[in-house]
């Protein structure tokens, strides 16, 4: 199986055999990797790296799984999972109608303008909670009206950081 | 000694002194708001009282609820924990009306302490150290910069009223005093609803250490030893260490009987903190007095094996100590961590949430005073403190080896935590070799960052657990009807 990982900023390309025997074959980025594992319990997973071991706590979070080793967590998505959802979500009525973060976080960029016309999931502004960067997406195609925060500003669940004016028409980019 | 107690408090504190009762065979009460209903210290305590909505002023702060609580239940004494009542001497004086015990110092003495001028007036009065300044707070712009020059820059403004390091300013000059006196007043006012400021002289890298105080209400007053509180996060403590690596035997011995007369000249009972500070020449110089159990007590118990809430509850009923001041002597050194969900990363921004996993280190010289489980949501109306982690070992070095050890066991999931900036602290060079002022993190921390290793692993584990829990989902399928399982058996043993 290959993945596309994202690991806060980074970009983490994970190939991976799971072999019959408790092993996997797996190569990330360069590196290959043989490893032994054992699956403690659904929050816990054990892992054998030949010349040492590691305890890797897992938990399921609103944004990804949460994957913590040595008293450090990661939010990890899957690349490829979050454009599977986003292009399901598309088609679904509880789609959020307004651009705000899952979780308390901080602005790290805002990608778009005042007066920008935008599609239906295009990228507006990224935010950032732990080092973990989460690109917020337009709910609808339209026009920025108005941003309502700046790189380095706070904001909490709810806070809408952009407004956006929905197009008359239908979208077409649906369709 | 009490039948019962109610603890007027939540989180980690609450389920601490719910242990202690526990051990002495006092049944517990416990208080909660709407929003702590499945908190840990309802869950302990042998009793729960709703106090109401989850605003503070209508629960935890409400003095009529809790005496009516407390009433209800037939508590006959009341500990305040830390925070909310625990220095409110309007609560512990209506306690004293209502027949109640106030488990901490009488109302006077808080009262007193509390006024930072009148007790800087008592301990001028009775010979202990202070830090040169003002005597009585002052508004007017003109007289405040006339002290100013008369103490010497650099001066520390500070709220008459205040705690936890609100309306404090640093000022180096004269050209920027009015502005500062003038946004630390604004600030005093917003956060005390009282904004009359003073100053006093503002020492350069002091170290913070206090001594932890018990008296009796038979007049018998001892010292338990320093703590070091120097690393502090904007004048809020994050670790704590006893001893001070900074104390002789004979400054340790010097500040503690400094302790104990300003705890006499105070008219204190219970246990109570003094804090110093220390400056580089070793001279130090009271700061205040706080009238409560400290939330770094562990540490204090774990080098002298003494528990601090049960000498607290005994004291209130009126027993004298059966300590005396050369019973006291302390083993080891002690660490804390203060645990908070919040960001290290994003200003230490409060990260509540629900705890989707909580796995506690553990091992020799470990204590966790945890007020969370896996499972509970960590509530968005309170301080997010979640826990202290404490460790205890033989030598300095050694505990702070076993604090790192634990940090890195301690698994949190679904609410951030401090704990890898608290691992980078602890390994930093300055930190190993007791450097430590009270302006640490503003000099080795400022701009922090995780080292990130293992991400490779990280990406390892969370595709390996993917395909596993798949594997493990069609496995069980597969193996259903072969599976031997004792519910499955069970069934052909039914007569």
């Amino acid at each position: 199986m290959n993945y596309n990982l994202k690991i806060g900023a980074l970009d983490l390309a994970v190939e991976c055999t799971l072999n019959d025997n408790g092993t996997v074959s797996a190569s990330v980025g360069e590196q290959n990797y043989e490893v032994r594992y054992r699956v403690i319990s659904e929050n816990q997973i054990h892992l054998d790296l030949g010349d040492s071991t590691v305890n890797v706590f897992l938990a399921d979070d609103p944004m990804g799984r949460i994957v913590n080793i040595g008293g450090i967590s990661f939010l990890v998505q899957d690349a490829d999972a979050l454009a599977q959802n986003n292009v399901r979500k598309k088609g679904r009525k509880d789609l959020p109608q307004e651009v705000t973060p899952p979780m308390p976080s901080a602005v790290v960029r805002v990608l778009v303008s005042e007066g920008d016309h935008v599609k239906k999931g295009q990228g507006v502004i990224v935010v950032s909670a732990m080092k973990m960067e989460t690109t917020l997406v337009a709910p609808f195609a339209g026009h920025v009206t108005k941003i309502n925060v700046a790189e380095g500003d706070k904001a909490m669940p709810g806070d809408v950081l952009v407004d956006i004016e929905k197009d008359e028409e239908g979208p077409a980019e649906d369709s | 000694m009490f039948d019962k107690i109610l603890i007027a408090n939540r989180g980690e504190i609450a389920v601490r002194i719910i242990a202690t009762c526990r051990e002495m065979g006092i049944r517990t009460v416990a208080v909660y708001s709407d929003a702590d209903a499945d908190a840990l210290h309802v869950l302990e305590a042998d009793q729960a009282v709703c106090l109401g909505p989850s605003e503070p002023a209508q629960s935890y702060l409400n003095v009529d609820k809790i005496v009516a609580a407390a009433k209800e239940t037939g508590a006959r004494a009341i500990h305040p924990g830390y925070g909310f009542l625990a220095e409110n001497p309007a609560f512990a004086q209506r306690c004293d009306e209502e027949g109640l015990v106030f488990i901490g110092p009488p109302a006077q003495a808080i009262r007193d302490l509390g006024d930072k001028t009148v007790a800087r007036r008592t301990m001028i009065e009775s010979g202990v150290p202070v830090i040169p300044g003002m005597m009585s707070p002052e508004s007017d712009p003109a007289k405040l910069a006339a002290e100013a020059d008369r103490i010497g820059y650099p001066v520390l403004i500070k709220a008459a009223a205040g705690g936890g390091g609100k309306g404090m300013r640093v000022v180096r000059s004269s050209d920027e005093f009015s502005d500062a006196c003038e946004s630390a007043k604004r600030e005093a006012h917003s956060a005390f609803g009282n904004g009359d400021i003073y100053l006093e002289k503002y020492l350069e890298q002091p170290r913070h250490v206090e001594f932890q105080i018990l008296a009796d209400t038979h007049g018998n007053v001892i010292h338990l030893l320093e703590r070091e509180c120097s690393i502090q996060r904007r004048h809020q403590k994050i670790i704590e260490e006893t001893p001070s690596p900074a104390l002789t035997p004979s400054l340790r011995e010097e500040m503690g009987e400094t302790a104990v007369s300003a705890a006499k000249a105070a008219g204190y009972v219970n246990a109570g903190t003094v804090e110093f500070l220390l400056d580089k020449d070793n001279r130090f110089y009271f700061l205040e007095v706080n009238t409560r159990l400290q939330v770094e007590h562990p540490i204090t118990e774990m080098i002298t094996g003494i528990d601090l809430v049960r000498q607290q509850i005994e004291i209130a009923a009126g027993k004298e100590l059966t300590l005396s001041q050369e019973d006291i002597t302390g083993t080891g050194h002690a660490i804390e961590c203060r645990i908070y969900a919040e960001d290290p990363l994003n200003d230490f921004y409060p990260s509540p949430g629900k705890i989707s996993y909580l796995r506690e280190p553990r091992g020799p010289g470990i204590r966790s005073d945890c007020g969370v489980y896996s499972g509970y949501t960590v509530p968005v109306e309170y301080d997010p403190i979640l826990a202290k982690l404490i460790t205890f070992a033989a030598t300095r070095q050694e505990c702070i080896q076993r604090m790192i050890r634990a940090l890195r066991d301690y698994a949190i999931l679904g609410v951030l935590t401090p704990i890898p900036f608290l691992v980078d602290i602890l390994s930093c060079e300055a930190f190993m070799k007791g450097e430590t002022y009270t302006d640490f993190i503003d000099t080795h921390f400022k701009q922090w960052e995780p080292v990130i290793k293992d991400i490779d692993v990280v990406g390892l584990a969370y595709v390996i657990d993917q395909l596993s829990n798949r594997k493990i989902r069609t496995v069980s399928t597969l193996d259903e009807a072969e599976a031997y399982s004792p519910w499955q058996t069970l069934g052909n043993f039914r007569p």
